[in-house]
């Protein structure tokens, strides 16, 4: 039984590390676990299992959409945005810092079984590279886009092809929040028509084509598709770096549950959104980075078993997006788990009095396994 | 309960086969008496030889040689076991879907957690002292606050039945308590509420001394107090 970790030799040890580096000075002593290094550009493995704060006016600008539902409502509940700097992510950043910009985007898979953070490690990688002002591309679910679609329309650009109005339009609202400065910026290459009367310049910001989209909400798919494609011709030229981070890759290879008037099945390709993004996650331009996770929890027709790259994202979706770089996110390691347990109860959190005790925290441990979605769900009525 | 097995003989034989429930049950309520109950508490186990009482002596010794019971289901051994919580759990089960009960008080609890935590982070620092946060605590008062203290009986005397103001055993109260908080959130909230999100706001207000549960616990007693004439119709 691995009783090292307890809090005493925990706290030694993460003492002893602290002491080494610049010593922070809060405002109020936090405990251990806690980190007032509040860019991730800067963590390090010394930082790895402690909590890092997001400003909350950063978290509105930063992340419109993304961070799972349970994490937002963590946010309302404590009043502060905090997130575990965990070895993956860390990986995650030397590469991204050593990547070679005139080489084609190099695409990363995150990958694990259901419940152990891949949607928080690619949050943590969003926050970094919008830090370090790259442009960033976050599809929050793509799994989103393949299932409940109110509306489908035929697309007016390519007759084959299906639109999808409500959920073009929400990303795009989305991405304008999260975007203002690159909206300004960049130009279009290329006119655009988008009806008899209306079309957008040469030379024309790209904001103005997304408050088209926005405007003429039948066009949001093709918005979209436009948004896309300027974005990765321009990337190429190297005055800004691209960050496209899709949470659940696998719902672009799989099957839809949508239907046709005539209620034969859509596939996936018959999607506009989805045919303009698959096109974004192959390796044909350079300037950025691609990283995806692969995620069981909202996907149609895969057990709940699957959680590798093969049996998620099938033969197809394997061979689109091979090769890659695959990243496994485990459970909690036990100096993890500490923290979390070491947060909920500084946080009161944990309000129930046996949970403060040893036994209550070997149950907690044993109950959940490590797994981080089982501790936030029995920590929940506790 | 044995079920003879028809082996083929004939289709007389095959009907004439005893009905057997797909759960077999274990734990029945027809034990012999030399039965023991399970002893789930693990501090029970903890404690060394000396400290324990005589009875609890000479019971260790009776289970070296008397079988044990069947430890029924919703007995358990979690530090955070509450029998309360799940006799309420119970109450709220609908056609048996203890899974779905379960997960209802469970996001109740969370929500009233949420609800006060949110209410504390933002108070002045003098102010914090003063709000729950403890879910369990909040109920368990809630709970208590609800229970009436006298009902009524209706009594037949002389062929007219009057309501007679009676004391009520606690296993009574406890389950008046409950079970007016139960119907009050399934049948006096708008219909598109969760469960969860009723309870959690009957609760906090149950705890305040406020809300609909307290006032008909107060008609309750009120009813009793003016039926105080027909008292010595009891005779219990």
């Amino acid at each position: 039984l691995d009783h090292g970790f307890g809090l005493p030799t925990a706290a030694k040890e993460c003492l002893s590390s602290v002491a080494s580096q610049d010593v922070p000075t809060p405002e109020r002593p936090r405990g251990i676990f806690h980190t007032s290094e509040s860019d991730p550009a800067k963590h390090t493995e010394q930082h790895e299992g402690r909590h890092y704060d997001i400003p909350l006016e950063e978290v509105k600008a930063v992340f419109p959409h993304g961070l799972p539902y349970r994490f937002q409502q963590q946010i309302q509940t404590f009043n502060e945005a905090r997130v575990m700097v965990r070895k993956p992510a860390l990986e995650l950043f030397s590469y991204l810092r050593s990547s070679n910009f005139a080489h084609p985007a190099v695409r990363y898979v995150i990958y694990g079984e259901r419940g152990t953070g891949k949607t928080m490690i690619l949050c943590h990688v969003v926050h970094y590279c919008s830090r370090q002002g790259w442009l960033v591309l976050h599809i929050p679910d793509a799994h989103l886009w393949v299932k409940n679609c109110k509306e489908l329309l035929q697309s007016t650009y390519n007759k084959d092809r299906l639109d999808q109005p409500l959920q073009a339009s929400a990303w795009l609202k989305n991405f304008k929040t999260s975007n203002e400065r690159f909206l300004r910026e960049l130009k279009t290459q290329k006119k655009y028509v988008w009806g008899k009367r209306e079309c957008t310049e040469e030379g024309r910001p790209l904001g103005e084509v997304v408050d088209q989209g926005l405007a003429r909400v039948r066009m949001a798919s093709d918005a979209v598709g436009v948004v896309l494609k300027e974005i990765k011709q321009q990337s190429q030229r190297g005055s800004f770096q691209l960050l496209v981070a899709v949470d659940g890759v696998n719902a672009l290879w799989g099957r839809t549950t949508l239907r046709k008037e005539d209620k034969s099945p859509v596939s996936p390709e018959e999607l506009t959104l989805v045919h303009n993004l698959r096109k974004m996650v192959m390796n044909n331009w350079s300037g950025g980075a691609i990283v995806t996770t692969l995620s069981q929890t909202g996907s149609l027709f895969k057990p709940s078993s699957a959680y590798l790259p093969q049996e998620l994202l099938g033969k197809e979706g394997f061979d689109a997006l091979d090769p890659f770089v695959p990243i496994p996110v485990p459970n909690y390691s036990p100096r993890e788990f500490e923290s979390c347990y070491g947060y909920y109860l500084e946080r009161k959190w944990l309000q129930h009095e046996q949970a403060r005790t040893e036994d209550g925290k070997a149950e907690l441990r044993f109950l959940s396994g490590s797994n981080p979605r089982q501790l936030d769900r029995l920590a929940g009525p506790l | 309960m044995a079920a003879p097995i028809a082996a083929g003989l004939g289709r007389r034989l095959r009907e004439l086969r005893a009905w057997v429930p797909r759960l077999m049950q274990v734990r029945w309520s027809r034990y012999n008496p030399s039965y023991m109950e399970p002893e789930v508490n693990k501090e029970f186990y903890r404690k060394p030889l000396e400290e324990l009482s005589e009875e609890e002596k000479e019971k260790m010794e009776l289970k070296a040689v008397r079988p044990i019971k069947a430890a029924p289901p919703s007995l358990s051994s979690s530090v955070f076991s509450d029998p309360m919580v799940s006799k309420f759990t119970n109450m709220m089960m609908k056609n048996g879907d203890k899974v779905l009960a379960r997960s209802l008080m469970t996001q109740t609890l969370e929500a009233i957690k949420r609800k006060q935590l949110e209410k504390y982070h933002k108070a002045p620092e003098n102010e914090k002292e003063t709000i729950e946060c403890n879910p369990y605590v909040i109920f368990h008062q809630a709970l208590k606050n609800c229970q009436p203290i006298i009902g009524l009986s209706n009594i037949t005397k002389g062929g007219k039945t009057y309501q007679v103001p009676v004391p009520l055993k606690d296993n009574r109260k406890r389950f008046l308590a409950m079970k007016w908080l139960i119907t009050e959130c399934r049948e006096n909230k708008h219909r598109r509420t969760l469960m969860p999100e009723k309870l959690c706001q009957e609760l906090l207000l149950a705890f305040n001394n406020e809300g609909p549960v307290i006032k008909r616990k107060h008609t309750l007693h009120k009813m009793a107090e003016a039926n105080r004439a027909y008292a010595h119709f009891r005779w219990w």
